[in-house]
């Protein structure tokens, strides 16, 4: 990469945070704008130095210049332009008369010196300096990580290429992260964080992140198993660490890794289109309610029947989940494509309605409440960490039965299904049973997060079980990489995590996950952590093709 | 008796009537063919044999076994397997996951892992290229590879259709050859092409159809004898 292409890069990257500053991000973001900025231009930086999958893997001198050239227009630049608005604030400028969102919180977000401050003189050259250093540091770390293994996400590398310090530095970066994430938590070092301590659980994300990527990585053998004990190890100690709030969200984001997985079988495996998933989390949350809570319908019409707690519940719910994804699934058999999708998204929204107008049964839009919570040889699991620990364990068995039957003939038939329906029927593939198995298994997965689901929420509401939902859990194994399990895990961090913690910018969370998965698309349209199946069908064009006559 | 015996089967393509009333029979043993133009029906009657279509009307036995009372997917357990027209490879799959899938049909193990060696055996080329993606292949390598899946269910009769489309004339001899081959280790074959010189080479009957009719019914001999039949499909004038 020439140094002119990093100088523009810079600029681009300069245009875009400036466009977020006029539309006001600081003013939402408060004191962590500064950090998530130098995130975006470590990532911008990231992308743009990345080498494309043809290409050898620029030198790191050329990188950690042009890293260097970005971090300093944007850093130099964006202080330059903040140091302005403030001082005209510092004389008492109108500002916001010509550009509306740049106001005193603005440039308190961004230097850290208050209105009455400004006014005093207080300079906001320190603040800037930091500032640019934030974002001089990020454009150079965004260079030396497209020299590790770990950049691969961004494009097929070559497996030769690798050196050895690359793979132990590949294995060691979760650790690493891990570690970052525990000097913060002991030493209360503030780097922005919010009170949530949002930052604490964006580093426990890409430390498991990272640890998907190693997990892949990591030769076979001794060293795979060594390894992948140490982040199982990892991974139970982290609910451990984390505040309430922190193992609420990350107990979201499991639930719909178990739904993820799920999904992943009838459209990953199977390749039928359902956009109607929610209908079978919804199942098995209102059946658990239904036969659970002392609110409910059943429990309070049958004088004898107290209820039955989540173990007794569980079973049940899951096998109506199936049988629901049965009952779908008969009338879909002969569609393909588009036409079960549309009949689909309306089987979800069914359900959805029904919830909403049986009154009698399911309380219409007051739901079913008092949900009782699991509990485990008396130890009560209803509590952020327990659903988590619960989640855990559920999305392990998950993933167990879904690898076992992924590597069954069973899961070799849905591969054939997928396809050429014909030829896989006339080698004695029942396209009927073999359908019908995906969907059934897919829903009683959705069943399994919705009976957890149900017992975190305690009270549930037929709105908890809109569209969005199915969507969701479809964005997310598309961008983790459809057919893949540690892309679902991937996915629902990307797309039920992060968002969680940027709650308070909610508007344009959807907008800025809208442009993700468009760019995604285009730059990666087998998903992050693709199936290696999936990434062939969708690189076929890489491939030599095949040659019709040859002599 | 005839080990396949298929009476008087129409077949529809919703309105379109492509079959008007076929019969055939091939004994044990044979190698029969079925020669015809572009759209004749070769394909819809491979097709209804195998269970893909079904005929409004007509029979088709196997050793005296109605097969049409058997859901479509579970005519190859009966012993039909076919190699469809244009191969049809699972693109995204290696070779050797193509082969496994042939198996489909059958569960005993010891079986299977002995047919694939006898499959390797007759084409070498696909296990110097087990691993590779089936998508990847050359034309000659995709045929044998579907032929290959199609002889892992140890079929009584193999159906095939236009083994040799496509190909280049030096790849298509190999191609007969193998046909010869197959039935010689005991598959009884029903061959459909378009290159009816070759294909009556290698046969011992064939039939003709014309827009979904039987239209002559004789030894390969005479069928290559045979001045209409030299006209039409042989470029003999
Ligand atoms: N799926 C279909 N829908 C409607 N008509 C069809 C379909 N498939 C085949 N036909 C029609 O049925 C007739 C027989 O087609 P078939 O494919 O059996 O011919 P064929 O003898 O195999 O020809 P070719 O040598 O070109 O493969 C043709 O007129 C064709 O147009
Ligand atoms: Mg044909």
């Amino acid at each position: 990469m020439k140094i002119k292409d990093g100088i523009r890069a810079g600029f681009i990257a300069l245009g875009i945070l400036i466009y977020l500053d006029l539309i006001g991000l600081p003013k939402t973001f408060g004191s962590s704008m500064v950090v998530t900025f130098a995130v975006i231009v470590f990532l911008f930086s990231l992308f743009s130095l990345r080498t494309k999958p043809a290409e050898a893997p620029a030198p790191l001198p050329s990188v950690l210049v042009n890293g260097l050239i970005i971090g300093v227009i944007t850093g130099l630049g964006f202080a330059l332009i903040t140091f302005g608005f403030a001082s005209l604030q510092a004389q008492d400028v109108k500002v916001t008369d010509v550009f509306a969102q740049i106001s005193h919180e603005n440039i308190e977000a961004l230097t850290g010196v208050d209105k009455v401050a400004l006014r005093e003189g207080q300079s906001v050259v320190p603040g800037l300096t930091k500032l640019a250093g934030y974002f001089i540091l990020a454009g150079v770390l965004g260079g030396v990580i497209t020299q590790f293994p770990a950049s691969k996400v961004l494009h097929i590398g070559d497996e030769e290429k690798r050196s050895s310090a690359r793979y132990w530095l590949m294995l060691a970066l979760p650790f690493l992260l891990f570690a970052f994430f525990l000097a913060l938590r002991i030493e209360g070092v503030d780097i922005g964080g919010s009170e949530e301590n949002s930052f604490g659980l964006v580093l426990i994300y890409a430390c498991i992140a990272a640890a998907l990527f190693a997990v892949r990585e990591v030769k076979a053998g001794v060293h795979k198993i060594g390894f992948s004990a140490l982040i199982v190890a990892l991974v139970l100690v982290i609910p451990q660490l984390t505040d309430l709030k922190q193992n609420a969200i990350l107990g979201a984001v499991m639930i719909f890794v178990i739904m993820g997985i799920g999904l992943n079988i009838v459209v990953g495996f199977a390749g039928l289109l359902d956009l109607g998933y929610v209908a079978f989390f919804a199942v098995g949350a209102y059946t658990y309610a239904l036969i659970s809570s002392p609110e409910s319908y059943i429990v309070v019409n049958l004088p004898w029947f107290e209820g039955l707690n989540f173990w007794a519940g569980l079973p049940i719910a899951v096998l109506l989940g199936a049988a629901a994804g049965i009952m779908l699934g008969i009338p879909v058999l002969r569609m393909r494509g588009d036409y079960l999708a549309i009949v689909t998204l309306g089987f979800g929204e069914i359900i959805r309605l029904l919830l909403l107008n049986l009154r009698d049964y399911t309380g219409g839009p007051g739901g079913i409440l008092e949900i009782p919570s699991p509990n485990l040889f008396g130890l009560d699991l209803g509590n952020p960490k327990g659903i988590l620990y619960l989640g855990m364990a559920f999305a392990v068995i998950v993933t167990f039965f879904t690898i076992r039957l992924r590597d069954s003939s069973l899961g070799r038939a849905w591969v054939a299904l997928r396809e050429d329906e014909d030829v896989a029927e006339a080698m004695g593939i029942n396209l009927v049973a073999i359908k019908l198995m995906a969907f059934a298994s897919g829903a009683a997965f959705a069943a399994l997060g919705g009976t957890l689901y149900a017992a975190r929420q305690v009270n549930i509401f037929p709105d908890n079980f809109a569209l969005d939902v199915s969507i969701n859990v479809l964005s997310l194994i598309i961008i983790g990489g459809i057919g893949s399990i540690e892309g679902v895990v991937l996915g629902s961090i990307a797309l039920i995590g992060l968002p969680e913690i940027l709650r308070s910018v909610d508007e344009y969370r959807i907008v800025a996950f809208g442009a993700l998965l468009v760019i995604m698309m285009i730059l990666r349209p087998e998903g992050f952590l693709p199936s290696t199946r999936r990434a062939r069908e969708l690189h076929e064009a890489d491939l030599d093709s095949p040659a019709e006559f040859e002599g | 008796m005839a080990m396949l015996e298929v009476k008087n089967i129409h077949t529809y393509y919703g309105n379109i009537h492509a079959l008007k009333g076929v019969s055939l029979h091939v004994d044990q043993g044979e190698i029969v063919t079925l020669i015809g133009a572009n759209g004749a029906g070769k394909t819809t009657t491979l097709r209804t044999i195998s269970g893909l279509l079904k005929p409004r009307q007509g029979t088709i036995f196997l050793n005296g076994d109605d097969l049409t009372k058997y859901p479509d997917h579970e005519i190859v357990y009966q012993g039909i397997a076919m190699v469809p027209e244009g191969r049809g490879v699972f693109s995204r799959l290696t070779v050797l996951e193509n082969i496994e899938l042939g198996a489909y049909s059958r569960s005993d193990r010891g079986e299977i892992e002995a047919n694939t060696q006898r499959v390797f055996q007759m084409f070498p080329r696909l296990e110097e290229r087990a691993k590779q993606v089936a998508g990847t292949l050359s034309g000659g390598e995709q045929q044998m590879l579907a032929t290959g899946r199609a002889l892992m269910a140890n079929p009584k009769i193999l159906l095939m259709d236009e083994p040799s489309m496509g190909l280049a004339p030096i790849l298509v001899e190999g191609v007969f050859d193998t046909i010869v081959e197959i039935n010689k280790e005991g598959t009884t074959i029903l061959l459909v092409e378009q290159n009816a010189l070759m294909a009556l080479q290698v046969a011992d009957r064939g039939y003709v159809i014309q827009t979904g009719e039987i239209v002559l019914n004789d030894t390969a001999e005479n069928l290559r004898r045979n001045p209409e039949v030299q006209s039409a499909y042989l470029g003999i004038n």
